[in-house]
């Protein structure tokens, strides 16, 4: 049953944005402002940096403002200590990226000023912008989401999101795959990975994608095939996963981005899992923290030790 | 292009039984890059390696591939020689066709192939070896020294006498170690303290000697020639500086009934107390436990009467760092306890011998403090129960020592000559008296050791009957030893006044805890291990961790006193240069690629990695990346596995090097 999601507070949020952001440019608390603004099609948003106060009504939060800016922070990072403070309209998802950058000593907090958005939901990557949200339009991260409102923002608009309970397709579909035998499972992700066409939007997109040298464009030695073939395919999509293993927490823009509709943040949300069970571990939350993956405690598991 | 030499060994027998080194040698040699390659018995010795130097002349070789045995045997010996030659030793690589090859495999043709696929393997990786300069780094000519029994003691003071600082680190209150316990030392029965304790004044008399007593190991950090060291030096309660070491504060403590462990719990002690008379320093500590001051708050009496108001209720712990280039680990051993057990513990007791439950069934150290003049008792063996001369008196031999079945193998060593001492310090002093040895065999290698014992027998009337004893009761104020004689065949019952157990060595409690600050391996006992069990016995495989005593493994005085003096010549070894050559086989930060995310910095165990600043002309930061400091990494290569970007590298295994050999299969 199709059930509606309430927006209705997006426009106070918006409103609330533009003048905060109004505020902040005016006083010259921050140089710069990274957010959501309408775009061509009715009812479609795109990211932009404004750098004057007279833009501050150019900024917008709907439904369609999916896009984790974090990621503009990471290509633009030499340039945040030469421009000053910059200002960046965030979503509980995208701001546990920022928290994961700032671990990986990426952003320092101080140079940052955090918007935070309350936010019920926005749309699944397959559904027209000018749709309405409900329980079948929404993004299935969206779905499973625990940070509607972000914490520790330097400021959040008033308003408090409504949010229902929804099914949990990550969760089920994992439940699905991990009741297959491993040589089923093994069969699916070569199917899924064969999709490949090696176009790394799911690179691009990623914020924790940061390196300025990618491992997989290297050649000297070639560590991963660049041309589309299956084998090169498995170990790009292994490589990613095992690199965001600990860091990523689930932005989704991976799978959003890419064209041949591989379930990239399944594979994401699964190795989350791992870590929650293994170390009770979820990434996105302190900013300090060395993570499990590169830290060694007597109490880790061994079992693995055969 | 490359001109690569291959060597392949035959190590005796060891490689050429099961690999046919020569079609190895004669395959390599058509591999690209290979100019010559060939096969010789021995390559280790000195014709092998004279065969070396001359063909990497001869034949104007860029690189060497040895293919013998692992590099941890002689890869410093071709590295050697491939430098003798004029080239740099980097360049030279084992292939290890013996371990990994030889001894593992039955069948010649298999083993053969794969041989030459290992030395193949080298061959791609030895092309990408790059020429490492040496690296050098200063030594702090200073010593820690932990632990101070005679072990400690000894190293400490031969260290100091050749003019290095030492810092000695001891756990209890005075030094002096179980071998102040003892009351005479075999085999020339000399007063253990009369021998002992002058070196304990030389200790605290020292002017090259820091003696921290009652503290414990913190925290170990730094490499062979830089350690940092923290030591807690717990509190004391009086202060070394300002005490004199009168004594009028143990006069007057109310509390006077405590059990001294000194004196295996027979003798009674205050709250504040030295362990002993002859302890140095000569400073009281006071046991907060026991101390009424720190139980109820009230009394404070040793304060009161302290003229240079040493004593101090407020002390608390205290932490500090001290620079040192060498460690002496010298921290002796505990003795076995057959009652008492810890949980999980691979080691189990004796329920049978009653140990505990019989008041006059004692260990061999509780049969020392009541032999010894300084002991409780003045000297007098006197059964614990009731204070009588006992007339009859059995020792137990091997209780723990190779008994498999309670969880220890090895022989303890000391326990066949103490107990013939045992026996002779018993007639000595109990004229009328009769001493019983159970045993399993005599154990007496050692100058004048098998005479020691003989004499035991021959000249002073002690009993040996081969053979275990079963089982231990008490019959009246009698214990009666049920054994047998395996000599003669028949059950043996004796009815003794005390029994003595000669209870096995055991590594300290605790012992694995301290070798993991120190990053020293251990045995499944928790005895330290060495380097090599012959060539190598006094030296960790830890660089600039050395061993003495107990620690390592069971041992007596004279072995103990060697192994210290040896210590302390690697020690005085490594302190006669000023600079340390290392092995170059550090990380390399690849500055273009790094983002500067520090997982490397997270993950390396060796703090080596610091955070560099790129800027350019005008000063401006351009990014801040990761940098290795080679003086300080290990060389183990976690950074590399770590880093996203493949932004560091380890020299000699760089991934492209690893690449190469995984293509070369």
């Amino acid at each position: 049953m199709t059930q509606t999601i309430d927006t209705n507070i997006y426009a106070a949020v918006t409103e609330a944005i533009q003048s905060e952001a109004q505020r902040i440019l005016a006083a010259g608390e921050v140089t710069a402002i990274v957010g959501y603004a309408a775009a061509r099609r009715k009812g479609s948003a795109q990211p932009i940096v404004i750098t004057s106060a007279d833009d501050a009504q150019k900024l917008i939060f709907t439904p369609a403002c999916v896009n984790n800016l974090a990621v503009y922070l990471t290509k633009a990072k030499k340039e945040i200590p030469k421009s000053g403070r910059i200002g960046i309209v965030v979503k509980g998802c995208d701001l546990k990226a920022l928290v994961g950058l700032m671990g990986e000593s990426q952003l320092k907090r101080e140079q940052l000023y955090l918007i935070g958005v309350p936010c019920a939901g926005v749309l699944a990557s397959t559904i027209q912008p000018d749709t309405g949200l409900t329980s079948d339009s929404i993004a299935p991260k969206c779905r499973e989401c625990d940070a509607h409102l972000p914490q520790g923002c330097d400021f959040v608009p008033s308003q408090t999101p409504v949010t229902p309970e929804l099914e949990k397709k990550y969760a089920a579909e994992i439940a699905r795959l991990e009741a297959l035998t491993p040589q089923e499972r093994w069969a699916y992700w070569k199917e899924q990975f064969s999709k490949c066409i090696k176009c790394y939007a799911c690179r691009q997109v990623c914020p924790f994608c940061f390196c300025e040298q990618c491992l997989c464009d290297r050649n000297k030695p070639q560590m991963v095939d660049t041309t589309p073939r299956p084998a090169g395919n498995t170990a790009w999509h292994i490589v990613r996963a095992m690199h965001l293993a600990g860091r990523c927490a689930g932005c989704a823009e991976c799978e959003r981005v890419c064209p041949m509709d591989i379930p990239l943040n399944l594979l994401n949300r699964k190795m989350a899992k791992e870590l929650k069970e293994l170390y009770d571990y979820e990434a996105g939350f302190d900013v300090h923290d060395k993570g499990p993956l590169n830290s060694y405690t007597e109490k880790d598991d061994q079992s693995f030790i055969k | 292009m490359s001109r690569i030499g291959v060597f392949v060994c035959h190590c005796g027998e060891n490689i050429s039984r099961t690999v046919d080194v020569e079609r190895v040698a004669a395959q390599v040699g058509k591999m690209p890059g290979v100019a010559f390659a060939t096969d010789y018995k021995y390559m280790c010795s000195d014709p092998g390696q004279t065969l070396l130097k001359k063909t990497i002349q001869e034949q104007k070789l860029s690189h060497v591939v040895v293919a013998a045995c692992s590099p941890r045997m002689h890869e410093k010996t071709f590295r050697k020689a491939v430098e003798a030659a004029g080239l740099n030793p980097y360049l030279c690589e084992m292939a290890n066709i013996r371990e990994h090859c030889s001894w593992v495999h039955e069948d010649k043709q298999e083993a053969t192939a794969k041989a030459i696929e290992i030395v193949g393997m080298l061959v791609e990786r030895v092309k990408k070896n790059r020429v490492l300069p040496t690296i050098t780094v200063p030594v702090t000519k200073r010593s820690l020294v932990i632990g101070g029994g005679i072990a400690g003691i000894q190293a400490a003071l031969d260290i100091a006498d050749a003019g290095h600082e030492v810092v000695l680190v001891e756990r209890d209150p005075s030094i002096g170690g179980h071998m102040a316990q003892l009351s005479e030392t075999f085999p020339t029965l000399d007063c253990s303290q009369c021998i002992m304790t002058p070196k304990m004044v030389d200790v605290a008399n020292h002017p090259n000697i820091t003696l921290y007593s009652y503290s414990e190991i913190e925290q170990v950090d730094g490499y062979i020639g830089n350690f940092q060291v923290t030591i807690r030096r717990k509190a004391r309660s009086v202060d070394e500086d300002k005490c004199t070491g009168c004594g009028v504060c143990m006069e007057k403590c109310p509390v006077k009934k405590i059990p001294n462990k000194f004196d295996c719990n027979l003798g009674m002690r205050p709250a504040i107390y030295v362990p002993f008379p002859q302890a140095v320093p000569n400073t009281p500590v006071i046991d907060r436990d026991n101390c009424i001051k720190f139980k109820t708050g009230k009394c404070g009496l040793c304060q009161k009467v302290c003229g240079p108001g040493a004593v101090d209720y407020e002390q608390e712990d205290t932490l500090i760092v001290e620079p040192v280039g060498a460690i002496v680990v010298a921290t002796g051993f505990d003795l076995y306890t057959i009652d008492e057990k810890p949980k999980g513990s691979m080691i189990k007791g004796y329920g049978e011998f009653g140990h505990g439950k019989i008041p006059d069934v004692i260990d061999g150290m509780t049969f020392e403090r009541l032999a010894s003049a300084s002991g409780p008792t003045g000297g007098k063996i006197l059964r614990p129960s009731d204070g009588k001369e006992p007339k009859q008196i059995v020792f137990i031999q091997c209780i723990g020592s190779r008994a498999r079945e309670k969880g220890i193998s090895y022989c303890s060593k000391v326990c066949c000559m103490y107990t013939a001492k045992h026996t002779m310090l018993y007639h000595h002093k109990v004229h009328d008296g009769q001493a019983y040895v159970f045993f399993m065999d005599a154990r007496t290698p050692g100058k004048a050791y098998d005479e020691f014992w003989r004499r035991s027998i021959e000249e002073e009337e002690a009993v040996y009957i081969r053979g275990m004893v079963s089982r231990l009761y008490q019959k009246g104020n009698k214990i009666v030893v049920m054994g047998s004689d395996i000599a003669v065949g028949v059950q043996v019952e004796i009815e003794a006044d005390m029994v003595v157990l000669a209870t096995a060595i055991q590594p300290r409690t605790g012992a694995d805890s301290l070798a993991q600050k120190l990053g020293i391996s251990y045995d499944k006992y928790n005895f330290y291990s060495e380097a090599h069990a012959k060539l190598r016995p006094v030296e960790c495989a830890t660089a600039g961790i050395y061993l003495a005593g107990a620690c390592q493994g069971p041992k007596d005085i004279p072995d103990t006193v060697s192994q210290a003096s040896a210590a302390a010549a690697k020690v005085m070894t490594l302190f006669a240069k000023d600079k340390l050559e290392r092995e170059p086989i550090v990380a390399r930060v690849k500055e273009a690629g790094c983002v500067g995310c520090f997982a490397c910095k997270k993950v390396c165990a060796y703090g080596a990695v610091e955070e560099k600043e790129i800027r350019d002309r005008q000063g401006n930061l351009i990014k801040v990346v990761a940098y290795v400091n080679p003086g300080v990494c290990g060389g183990c290569g976690t950074c590399q596995a770590t880093c996203p970007s493949k932004s560091v590298e380890l020299d000699g295994y760089t991934d492209e090097q690893i690449v190469a050999m995984i293509e070369a299969l």
